[in-house]
């Protein structure tokens, strides 16, 4: 089946920690849903909120950044990027996204399992909750309706 | 300058001999890859990395004039600096190319749908060509780079990577944790397979660490802090007071009356808190152990002297550093095989301390009896099984073979035979991994000795218990035997001999400070086992010996040689070539906020500065790249995305995510 | 050719070679890599997947290759035989024949032109003879340098390469050349052999049809291999039982070899695991005596092979012979139960293993064993009995991959450190080096 059909998920891997993890998997070639579209990052704390709403928009279904958390070699990303992720998820819920289609996990260069069990659980919740365009396009006509209604 | 021109994007896929184009149509994606913008040419082969292959991409470069290059292949890791001096040798900047993980994150992982794995290959490759046409030539960071480099440790694996630095023309400064040097070899007697004595081929080579003007060593002493980065790392370092000199040194350690189990001997005797382990050691000069010294004074001639450790703290400014911090011998738990419950139960490296301390006689003895009989368990704390062996406090096993306790078991049985020819040996084993050069003699020597081998299965373990009151031996050993087709055999024994295996080290937080991880086994890790093998994932960070995994003296010595091989290639030239992944600041877009500044957290990396501005002063921030990480926490907070990550921009970001859910006409074709 | 002078001279162009060169040349010493085939590379470029990664091996091997081949400090001379080594001061001096290519390799584009004219088919020993080349070819797809080599013995002399080569680089006037090296320390990296089994006549002898060796199986498994595909050599059928006859030739009083190879569990094992994926319906046995499978992630290899399902009998290879269908049929004593039994497979592997490659005219003391003598293992394994020779690899004694490349590195630091203390090179240049 053509992945066109299929939910998509982005993975921010940083490259000492999530896109090794990546790395580490494929070498114990343990299979994944292929709908996983991983991109290293040096860290995570350098994408403003604004940027996952603008990767929703572009189709991603699923967003998992893959940080290093405290085993980082940078100082400020285990609390940096969370807080990003917080303000991510107040702008997704202004928008009426499901937040949990953001997810911030931290993955070590040798975290296969770990690696595995992230994936699969936003997999099986894209499943479960659909598309984001279906989601982005219900909640405007939600806005739109109640706008009527209130005009 | 090419760079500068419209970009000619060339896209090469990577069969990796079947490793990838055994899930992945390569052909598929190089054609349908052809119709987007700015690509001037798709190529697929057997094997990019390759001479032939990297050639392909050399002369397109030439002959096209391709000016951005994206290879899909194995993991970034392993090849992408490959690429990146293909690209430079055709005259193009090294960071004109941009490498796709194709094999790792794909091929291997989706084997079972072809087609999704083709798609996917895609949709990744086409975010790789979004990628490139956004890439803009970068200039390394050049430092110059400290001739000088930090060994930690001064084991046999220290001291050898000390030396040949030494060697090669560079400083090197040794510290080592413990008061003296010489590490797990000096408690061993004889090596295998010379039969050589151990502290003298050591302190042949403690002579010439020594000797040599270049080194300078630091006993007592630990790093408390690394910072920096190759070529110019500061380590602070603590270094303990010895607690007495040569003059006083003989006075107080008679008067010192407190005594501690000998850690040199494994707890089988006790020596006072001053102290030497053994006779001959370097220094010569004794050392207070200040772990145990209870801080009460001697009496020496009537006066009370009380000893202080009053540790020194000092920087070093170093170009690399080599981690040879070793192993710990495995402890079993209480219980296991009897261990710490029947005094009849040792272990080897515990028997090797007391043959040399037992006087030559007839029989061995062991807690006051001749023994007789003994037994020698091996894979004790390796080659663990889950369910079957007590997890260690993380809640693994050691499921990895110690490679070295095999032969050092029949190196063991072969001087108990020796020494008493009448003492039955039995010998209890899952395989005889007798390896080495000169190992398999020992197996040998051992059937003509008449040591009787028994073999059990790694889910079965032979079982210690108490033998029943009036036995004549005070344990029983029992074991299912496959060599006599899975007898259950008992043994009655006098003494129990644990070979185990090596432990991971607990560093203490220092691979926390030098940002070096573990591998699943928890040992140190390479970066690879064979492109490179003794370095880290941190540049200028290596490893040397035993803290990497198992290793006898000769491995450890080849792993400690080339550790040293890496630090003169690195810092023989006294300068280092850094990344150029550092904020960069577009002073167009910067209206001097300075969120970035109040979001750094790294000393003098960045900075507002007033300039002046068509008359005016404005503020604009100012990047000093030496100082700078990378990490882009400046980026998230700017509001005109005026700073970037050079190599590593918002926008590249945002244009590979579009590639990603974009479906291009070509594909339904490809994975219809 | 000119007398030349260089700070070291590594002899053989395989892995353990390679490394050695790199590690001297990044640091800024010139080094003359010396190899016997028309390309560098040497065994491991051979081999399918690597053990314990399964990397695909010319992935490692490739870039290494390439990586001497740009190397400003490297100077590479293959198919080239040492006849002497003279010593010289500290240093010496290395009598080198040049074999004569046939083709004029500063000419030479590698296209193949040649290659594909050539009508004369002969085995090709870089697949083990199991497939084909032209007496005129360029020795392998990823071979190093890219240029092509005639082989005199099977060459018919008709010319028809010279007339289709676009560049003219055919000669076949070309003559063996001598010339001389004169270099301050010398690293050898000779390599090894597959023990000889044709003295064995209980495994058959290598007359049996469907008995291979492990390299021939590598070739079998290798995407660049000569079928692509796993196949009786007998009959060309897919096999569905293949079976593994550890210490084939270690460990084995009777052929005087007693040592262990090291290697031979560790390839059979991941050979296994590669024929699980290749041959999924394929019943794959290893019969072992004890599995050595010592290094580091090599025990979890060993139980994941356990978990796919390869079976692994202890038991001792009393004789192979084989069935009016070719099929070899092992006599094993089984250890586990102490029965003796007979059991028939497609094919067989024998797991044969190291013993030294023959040596070039250097004049070295030897172990018993046969590989280079190293006199203190304990304190200096990489120095052999003749001060400024330096040994690495499997010239060494057995060695798989991951130990000759460190072992490699270890080589270089005693080489560059012997360069440093006795060479001759002039003080100024000495500190030039770093400059």
């Amino acid at each position: 089946m053509s992945q066109s059909q299929q939910p998509k998920i982005l993975i921010l891997g940083t490259l000492s920690g999530g896109y090794a993890g990546a790395d580490s998997t494929g070498q114990s070639h343990l299979d994944y849903p292929p709908n996983t579209y991983i991109l290293p990052v040096m860290s995570p704390v350098m994408f403003p909120p604004e940027f996952y709403l603008r990767a929703f928009e572009h189709g991603m279904d699923g967003i998992i950044v893959m940080y290093s958390g405290t085993d980082s070699p940078y100082k400020v990303e285990a609390d940096g990027t969370a807080k990003l992720i917080n303000r991510a998820y107040q702008l997704m819920k202004e928008r009426g996204m499901d937040i949990r289609r953001l997810r911030l996990a931290a993955i070590c260069t040798v975290c296969v399992k770990p690696f595995l069990k992230e994936v699969n659980q936003m997999n099986d919740l894209l499943e479960g909750i659909g598309f984001v365009k279906d989601e982005i396009a219900a909640h405007a006509s939600a806005i739109v309706t109640q706008e009527a209604a209130h005009g | 300058m090419p760079e500068n021109q419209q970009p000619r994007i060339g896209v090469y896929i990577c069969h990796c001999g079947g490793n990838i184009s055994g899930a992945v149509q390569c052909e598929s994606v190089a054609k349908a890859l052809k119709g987007l913008p700015n690509v001037t040419i798709t190529r697929t082969d057997e094997s990019m990395c390759s001479d032939a292959g990297q050639s392909l991409i050399e002369k397109d470069i030439q002959e096209l004039g391709i000016n951005r290059v994206v290879v899909g292949a194995c993991a970034p890791m392993l090849h992408e600096q490959t690429f990146r001096g293909a690209v430079t040798r055709a005259g193009l900047n090294p960071f004109l190319y941009h490498h796709v993980g194709l094999r790792e994150q794909d091929s291997w992982v989706h084997g079972h749908d072809k087609t999704a794995a083709t798609d996917k290959a895609l949709r990744l490759m086409s975010a790789g060509v979004a990628k490139a046409r956004l890439l803009q030539p970068l200039d390394p960071i050049r430092l110059g780079a400290e001739k000088h480099a930090l060994v930690i440790g001064g084991g046999v694996a220290g001291l050898r990577a000390a030396l040949d630095i030494a060697r090669q023309g560079l400083r090197v400064t040794l510290i080592e944790k413990s008061p003296f040097l010489g590490g797990r070899m000096a408690q061993l007697e004889t090596v295998f397979p010379t039969e050589e004595e151990a502290r003298a081929l050591l302190h042949d080579l403690i002579q010439k660490v020594t000797a040599h003007p270049n080194v300078t060593i630091f006993m007592g002493a630990e790093v408390m802090g690394v910072s920096g980065y190759v070529g110019n790392f500061t380590i602070q370092v603590k270094q303990h007071s010895r607690g007495v000199s040569d003059d006083n040194a003989e006075a107080l350690m008679s008067a010192c009356t407190q005594e501690v189990p000998d850690p040199f001997n494994y707890g089988l005797t006790k020596r006072k808190v001053i102290y030497r382990p053994y006779e001959g050691c370097y220094s010569s000069t004794p050392a207070v152990d200040w772990d145990h010294y209870d801080g009460r004074p001697f009496d020496v001639n009537g006066w009370p002297i009380e000893l202080k450790d009053e540790p020194k703290s000092f920087e070093l400014n170093v170009g690399a550093v080599v981690v040879a911090t070793g192993f710990d011998p495995y402890t079993p738990p209480q219980g296991e095989y009897g261990f710490g419950e029947l005094p009849q139960v040792v272990t080897l490296p515990q028997l090797i301390r007391h043959l040399a301390l037992s006087k030559d006689g007839k029989s061995l003895q062991w807690n006051g009896r001749a023994v007789r009989d003994v037994a020698l368990i091996h894979c004790v704390g390796s080659r663990q099984v889950d369910g079957v062996h007590q997890p260690q406090e993380d809640g693994q096993v050691n499921n990895y073979c110690s490679r070295v306790c095999c032969t050092a078991s029949l190196h063991m049985t072969a001087d108990l035979h020796k020494r008493y020819p009448e003492l039955n040996i039995y010998d209890l084993h899952q395989d005889i991994r007798t390896y080495g050069r000169g190992h398999e003699e020992y197996y040998r020597h051992a059937l003509e000795d008449g040591v009787r081998f028994l073999r059990y299965n790694g889910e079965e373990v032979p079982e210690v218990s108490p033998a029943p009151q009036g036995d004549s031996h005070p344990v029983l050993v029992k074991v299912k035997d496959m060599l006599t087709y899975g007898e259950e055999i008992e043994i009655p024994v006098d003494l129990v001999v644990l070979a185990v295996g090596f432990m991971p080290r607990d560093l203490h937080g220092l691979d926390k400070m030098l940002k070096i991880s573990r591998g699943n086994d928890r040992f140190l890790l390479e970066v690879h086992p064979k492109l490179r093998p003794v370095e880290t994932a941190v540049k200028g960070v290596i490893l040397a010996g035993s803290a990497q995994g198992p290793m006898n003296i000769q491995e450890s010595l080849s792993a400690a040689s080339a550790a040293a091989a890496k630090v003169a290639s690195l810092l023989g030239r006294g300068k280092v070539e850094l990344p150029p992944f550092v904020a960069a600041v577009d002073v167009e877009k910067c209206n001097g906020t300075g969120a970035c500044v109040e979001a750094c957290v790294y000393e003098g990396a960045i900075a507002l500065q007033t300039f002046n501005e068509n008359g005016e002063e404005v503020k604009r921030a100012v990047i000093t790249p030496a100082n700078c990480v990378g990490c882009g926490a400046c980026v998230a907070v700017c509001p005109n995305n005026a700073v970037n990550v050079q190599g590593w921009t918002l926008a590249q970001y945002e244009a590979m995510v579009e590639a990603i859910g974009m479906d291009l006409p070509a594909m339904t074709e490809v994975t219809a | 050719m000119d007398d030349l002078h260089m700070d070291a001279l590594v002899i053989g162009g395989g892995i353990a070679g390679m490394q050695s060169a790199l590690d001297l040349g990044d640091q800024g010493f010139q080094v003359a890599l010396v190899e016997r085939d028309p390309s560098i590379g040497g065994r491991m470029i051979t081999l399918s997947k690597v053990f314990p990664t399964l990397d695909c091996c010319s992935c490692i091997t490739t870039p290494k290759m390439s990586a001497v081949a740009h190397h400003p400090n490297i100077h590479l001379y293959t198919y080239c035989e040492i006849q002497s080594v003279q010593e010289h001061g500290a240093g010496f001096d290395v009598s080198i024949l040049q074999k004569p290519r046939y083709v004029d390799i500063s000419k030479c584009t590698g296209c193949r032109e040649c290659e594909y004219e050539c009508p004369i088919t002969v085995p090709s020993p870089f697949d083990r003879n199991l497939g084909a080349y032209r007496a005129i070819r360029v020795p392998f797809s990823t071979a190093v340098p890219q240029k092509a080599v005639l082989d005199p013995e099977y060459c018919l002399w008709c010319g028809k390469c010279e007339q289709k080569c676009p560049v003219e680089a055919i000669d076949f006037s070309q003559q063996p050349e001598t010339f001389t090296i004169e270099a301050d320390s010398i690293i050898m990296a000779t390599g090894f052999d597959l023990t000889p089994v044709s003295t064995k006549k209980e495994y058959g002898a290598g007359k049996l049809h469907n008995v291979i060796d492990p390299l021939m199986m590598e070739r079998f498994l290798a995407p660049t291999g000569p079928y692509g595909r796993v196949l009786r050599p007998g009959d060309g059928k897919e096999p569905g039982s293949i079976a593994y006859v550890q210490c084939a030739g270690s460990r084995d009083e009777t052929l005087g070899i007693t040592y262990c190879s090291r290697v031979c569990c560790m390839y059979a094992i991941k050979q296994a695991m590669l024929l699980n994926g290749a041959l999924p319906m394929a019943d794959i046995t290893i019969y072992y005596m004890d599995i050595r499978t010592f290094g580091k992630g090599y025990e979890q290899f060993y139980q994941n092979a356990k978990a796919m399902g390869v079976n692994f009998v202890r038991g001792k290879v009393a004789s192979i012979r084989e069935d009016a269908d070719q099929n070899p049929i092992l006599k094993v004593e089984m250890t586990d139960t102490g029965e003796i039994v007979e059991q028939t497979f497609d094919l067989v592997v024998l797991s044969q293993g190291i013993v030294p490659a023959s040596h070039p005219t250097v004049s070295l003391p030897l172990g018993s064993d046969g590989f280079i003598s190293v006199p203190a293992p304990d304190s200096a394994p990489c120095v052999t009995g003749r001060p400024g020779i330096f040994v690495t690899g499997t010239a060494a004694g057995p060695m798989d991959i991951v130990d000759s490349i460190v072992s490699a590195s270890a080589a270089a630091a005693e080489a560059s450190a012997y360069i440093r203390e006795n060479g001759s090179r002039l003080e100024v240049e000495k500190e030039a080096l770093y400059a």
